[in-house]
């Protein structure tokens, strides 16, 4: 298709006061919107569903629609392919993403155990890569001395490349994770949104 | 983080004019707890800020503080601009009320209606004199308490105190060009109209102070008048600022391909 951009760019627009009131991201607390050149649907809600390509870079962003509260991505992860909450999927995904430890999608994990897998395995094609990838991580939250990880959101880039794998027509949902501020409360996310390849 | 950050300036306007420093008067606090912010609720806080920048070294991410002065024993900088005025206009209807009385009553003078007179200069207040060097919000307007109730020259005491206002910032921290401050117009109320605002350069990492220039007010009193004088005073604060390169969030490297499962998920119902 010509005109196809190279990049899509994904915003997530968070009223931060009104999501930790109700503890929701529901009732017009988040909303999404996408500069797709497909035909995304859902714009503006958190059902967004992004049209990409492969070969496309997918690029997500979190505003905050009061200027000085904070709101930041904690993570994005995909549903895995048995589409079930709560279980790993142990068919394929393990087998053909090499040396990966611990899969991103691990759902359903609450608390500690779920942040550890959410925020330290990250995907990584190759097993090499995975690795350093994830001594890196863990080298930067070490220096930390023991401050909370949430405070270096503010670093992280959520960008990547669609890959050719993607079947079309399907809408591949993903857990979209937001901070905002810190504390038990602070994380909250949907499951909503997703990408398809057209 | 690329959002707008808030330095809070709240003084203890009464103990500050009698002290004549800012020092143990002033409480400096700011919403930077989590980057790691030292001394909230003090007059040595230590603002945090975080910069981060891109691979090739540029700046990944922009830094905007706010400085918001507020006031110790004044009247609540949400109520309207124009409290006072009314307050005023309120007592000066009631003076002229309570005079019509007082005439209708009493066609010859005595000493009750001296007393009577007395009382209902009370109830008018005073209004503060306007010089050219206080010509501007305060001036011309009647001096009321924190309830609203308009004072007289004999128990000023009660007074409510202008609210501190913020004439500069300067020093080590503006000098080493780590930030740019300047005064802006604002359609804010709660910051009269003005406010002070800085962007940061986050590319040189160190801890830096500034110091703020402060005016309060002091109710003076001479030959009977009751005038706000200008007092300037100053109190710093310091910037701890850090930077660290961007990452890919899905990498923790370069970029690559989204962790998308090879099997399609099941369709949505």
């Amino acid at each position: 298709m010509s005109g196809t951009k190279s990049q899509v760019n994904i915003i997530a627009v968070v009223d931060v006061i009104g999501a930790l009131s109700t503890k929701s991201l529901q009732d017009g607390n988040l909303c999404m919107m996408d500069d797709g050149s497909g035909n995304s649907s859902h714009q503006g809600t958190p059902n967004l569903v992004t049209v990409v390509r492969p070969g496309q870079t997918v690029s997500w962003t979190a505003l905050a629609v009061d200027l000085q509260t904070p709101v930041e991505i904690k993570n994005i992860s995909f549903v895995p392919a048995n589409g079930q909450q709560g279980q790993r999927d142990q068919s394929g995904l393990q087998g053909q993403q090499q040396g990966q430890q611990g899969q991103p999608g691990a759902y359903g994990q609450p608390g500690q155990s779920g942040q550890t897998a959410y925020g330290q395995s990250t995907y990584a094609p190759g097993g090499a890569t995975g690795h350093v990838a994830s001594d890196r991580g863990s080298t930067a939250h070490d220096q930390e001395g023991g401050d909370p990880a949430s405070a270096k959101l503010d670093l992280d880039v959520w960008t990547g490349v669609v890959p050719s794998w993607m079947a079309r027509g399907v809408p591949y949902t993903y857990r979209l994770e937001l901070q905002m501020y810190d504390g038990v409360d602070s994380i909250m996310h949907v499951d909503s949104p997703a990408l398809m390849c057209q | 983080m690329p959002q707008q950050l808030a330095i809070i300036v709240l003084v203890d306007v009464g103990n500050a004019l009698t002290s004549n420093t800012l020092d143990g008067n002033t409480y400096l606090f700011d919403n930077m707890k989590l980057h790691g912010s030292e001394n909230q609720g003090t007059d040595g806080l230590v603002t945090a800020i975080h910069g981060s920048y891109w691979r090739d070294g540029s700046q990944a991410s922009e830094q905007v503080l706010n400085w918001l002065p507020y006031s110790l024993g004044s009247i609540p900088p949400t109520v309207p601009r124009g409290y006072e005025v009314e307050r005023a206009r309120q007592s000066d209807e009631q003076a002229l009320a309570e005079l019509q009385d007082l005439a209708a009553k009493s066609t010859v003078p005595s000493a009750d209606a001296a007393a009577e007179l007395n009382r209902i200069r009370k109830t008018v207040g005073t209004r503060v004199k306007t010089t050219r060097r206080t010509r501007g919000r305060m001036s011309g307007q009647k001096v009321v308490d924190i309830t609203g109730q308009v004072v007289t020259e004999d128990a000023t005491a009660a007074a409510s105190y202008p609210a501190p206002v913020i004439t500069d910032i300067y020093g080590e921290a503006v000098d080493a060009k780590i930030m740019y401050p300047a005064e802006y117009g604002s359609p804010d109320m709660v910051t009269d109209g003005w406010y002070w605002s800085a962007s940061v350069d986050t590319s040189r990492p160190g801890t830096y102070s500034y110091t703020m220039r402060i005016q309060l007010h002091r109710l003076a009193q001479t030959n009977g008048e009751l005038r706000w004088d200008p007092v300037n005073l100053t109190c710093s604060s310091a910037l701890k600022i850090t930077s660290e390169p961007r990452r890919n969030a899905f990498t923790k490297a370069g970029i690559g391909q989204l962790p998308i499962p090879t099997t399609p998920p099941a369709q949505r119902g």
